[in-house]
């Protein structure tokens, strides 16, 4: 048997912002249904150049975030991978720097970056109004996102062994 | 012209929107910047304990959270009408310097240097990092990374955990530096020290030595002349940390100078009905309008203006790089928007040194870093300087330490009047009747708001998320002649 992958999960959000929290949440359950010494879940309101510290080491990464898109429907549930951004408009904080180019600038550098990454998004209703609750579209993809991510990573043992 | 009425409920949601309405004959007519504003915060609040908002305002930004924090923690002091330990103040300043290191980094490199280091006109796809990168060495990115990287541990080892880090308290701080921990920020600091030399050389190679920039820099179209806002110490130089806040007249003359609790008789807050941001202004000149001049009172606040506003900085490379900037372009105060991240690369250099300062300080390892409170809270006020602006925190409560009210004047809301001149005097410069709308053109349009750094990240910080900054132009019949996201 070959050696496990080293795995990250990550919420990304801002658990004062309605549904902008929805990564912290899924991660947090996720947290508290795991007990496996080959994955370590994580949470951070930090995006841009900071997600290389949190990537850096682990053999794949699942990332969850919020995200809003033109004509989505609150709740939904993309699984995306950093390919799928070349396609979309550049996107860019005006402090950060986006997914895509955060990831090249990465390999540029040389840093051990995750083979493989997984980004799960939510679609928002409301990311402006501060509240420490999400809608409820969006609790009820948090509880599906959390067992989505659950059988991936029993599906991840299943191809290991 | 037809009249068009802007609605700010149709704008995107996590947008910062540019529209740009053109006359009849295609020259620029008005611009308007438009932010979406965060709702509801002072309800959010209210019922809660003080104690707690260094901890809830920080996360309110996902870039700055530091300054929230720091500006939260400098108000609990007030409300609790105590004073910290000398050693509380400078752990604070420790921390707050290694902030700053890695936030200025991150803006010149990912914002604002691109422009330059690749030039305005280059394709989109080479103005970030990257482009920086393949042009200036691979070290210079491992640099970058490095020095983020490094500061952030400070920020870390202080703050007491990674995520959502406790270290501010009315009276103090919850966790010192021992000896081996000292040393290491110690080390830290004189790597920071190098990087922030590595980058005024960066800036002085590329941009200074280029005679086309340094044209673009001082041009008419990126230039406005205001009053300039900004925290000085006793001697009136720099610091972001403490002190009082002093503004200076175009003229570069001291107009204000004011502590904390003051700020209510210094400045007011205009509205708009085409924006949620407020603009606010210095209500003893009063609202004259989005116009620059002495009987204005569009102020500006962030790097350039902290440097127009104070007298010096308190290290003496800053300094060098200080008298520097003001030599080349032309003396006290600057008024170009774009010397603005010149501006930052010297506060970088002081925030490096003042870490390294601070670190060799006597006192700086002693464990006497609280003072409890015994008062009972009412009201209070605490200022610092964000990366972006002069942050004022204001909270009153009841006299258990319950939060009847707070109100926050945000750093970027203190250059939202000047974004909208900014813009407004680049698109009327750029865009003329006839001439063909170039993305290489909406992207100098772009320069005139880059600069200013704004924390629009409150709204924008989700990945993957919406463009944070679209411009859009209309003709004079309102329809959508050009559109650039970014």
């Amino acid at each position: 048997m070959g050696k496990r992958q080293k795995i990250l999960i990550l919420g990304i959000g801002n658990p004062l912002l309605s549904d902008d929290g929805a990564g912290i949440c899924v991660a947090a359950r996720l947290k508290e249904e795991l007990d496996r010494p080959d994955v370590t879940v994580l949470e951070t309101a930090t995006a841009g150049l900071s997600l290389l510290d949190f990537l850096t080491g682990y053999d794949k990464a699942i990332i969850i975030d919020a995200i809003q898109t033109v004509g989505g429907t609150p709740g939904q549930i993309y699984k995306l991978t950093p390919e799928a951004f070349d396609t979309a408009e550049h996107i860019t904080s005006p402090h950060g720097i986006d997914f895509r180019t955060a990831l090249e600038l990465g390999h540029k550098l040389g840093l051990n970056l995750p083979s493989e990454i997984i980004v799960y998004a939510i679609e928002a209703a409301d990311v402006t109004t501060f509240s420490e609750k999400c809608t409820t579209p969006v609790r009820k993809a948090i509880s599906a996102c959390v067992n989505m991510i659950l059988q991936e990573l029993e599906n991840n043992n299943k191809r290991q062994q | 012209m037809k009249k068009i009425t802007i609605d700010p409920i149709t704008r995107l949601e996590g947008h910062g929107k540019i529209e740009i309405f053109l006359n009849d004959a295609g020259a620029v007519e008005n611009v308007y910047f438009q932010v979406p504003e965060l709702r509801g915060f002072e309800k959010f609040c209210e019922g809660r304990l003080a104690e707690d908002l260094p901890q809830i305002t920080q996360r309110i930004c996902g870039v700055c959270p530091e300054a929230h924090h720091m500006a939260s923690t400098k108000c609990l002091d007030d409300l609790f009408h105590v004073d910290p330990p000398s050693p509380a103040k400078k752990l604070r300043e420790l921390f707050y310097s290694a902030f700053y290191v890695t936030d200025h980094t991150t803006h010149f490199y990912i914002l604002g240097g691109p422009d330059f280091v690749m030039g305005p006109e280059a394709p989109v796809a080479e103005r970030n990092i990257i482009g920086v990168i393949n042009k200036v060495g691979l070290e210079l990115g491992g640099a970058v990374i490095k020095a983020r990287m490094q500061n952030h541990h400070i920020i870390h080892m202080l703050g007491g955990r990674a995520v959502h880090p406790v270290f501010g308290l009315p009276g103090g701080i919850s966790k010192g530096l021992n000896e081996e921990e000292r040393k290491e920020v110690e080390q830290i600091a004189k790597d920071s020290v190098e990087f922030a030399k590595l980058s005024l050389k960066v800036f002085d190679d590329i941009v200074l030595k280029n005679k086309e920039y340094v044209d673009m820099i001082l041009s008419d179209a990126y230039t406005h002349r205001t009053y300039y806002m900004g925290l000085v110490d006793e001697k009136n130089k720099v610091n972001f940390y403490d002190g009082k806040v002093r503004v200076v007249d175009p003229d570069g003359k001291e107009f204000a100078k004011f502590s904390p609790r003051e700020y209510l008789d210094h400045i007011a807050e205009h509205v708009e009905p085409w924006s949620y941001i407020k603009f606010p202004f210095l209500k003893k000149i009063g609202w004259k309008g989005f116009v620059d001049g002495k009987d204005s009172g569009v102020y500006r606040v962030a790097p350039l203006a902290r440097l127009n506003a104070a007298d010096g900085m308190a290290t003496p490379l800053a300094q060098e790089a200080y008298e520097k900037m003001y030599s080349t372009l032309g003396g006290k105060p600057v008024h170009h928007t774009l010397a603005m991240h010149w501006a930052r690369l010297v506060e970088l250099l002081y925030a490096a040194e003042r870490l390294l300062e601070l670190s060799k300080d006597p006192e700086i390892t002693s464990p006497n870093i609280r003072t409890i409170p015994t008062a009972t809270p009412d009201e209070g006020v605490g200022i610092v300087e964000a990366p972006r602006g002069t942050l004022i925190h204001h909270y009153t409560t009841d006299d258990k330490g319950i939060i009847k009210k707070a109100n926050l004047i945000v750093a970027t809301v203190g250059n939202s009047a000047a974004v909208n001149m900014s813009v407004k005097k680049a698109a009327m410069a750029l865009i003329q009747p006839g001439k063909k709308i170039t993305e290489g053109l909406l992207n100098r349009i772009e320069m005139a708001w880059r600069p200013y750094d704004l924390c629009l990240a409150c709204a924008t910080h989700s990945l993957p998320g919406q463009a944070p900054m679209e411009v859009i132009i209309y003709n004079s019949k309102g329809e959508v002649v050009e559109r650039l996201k970014r």
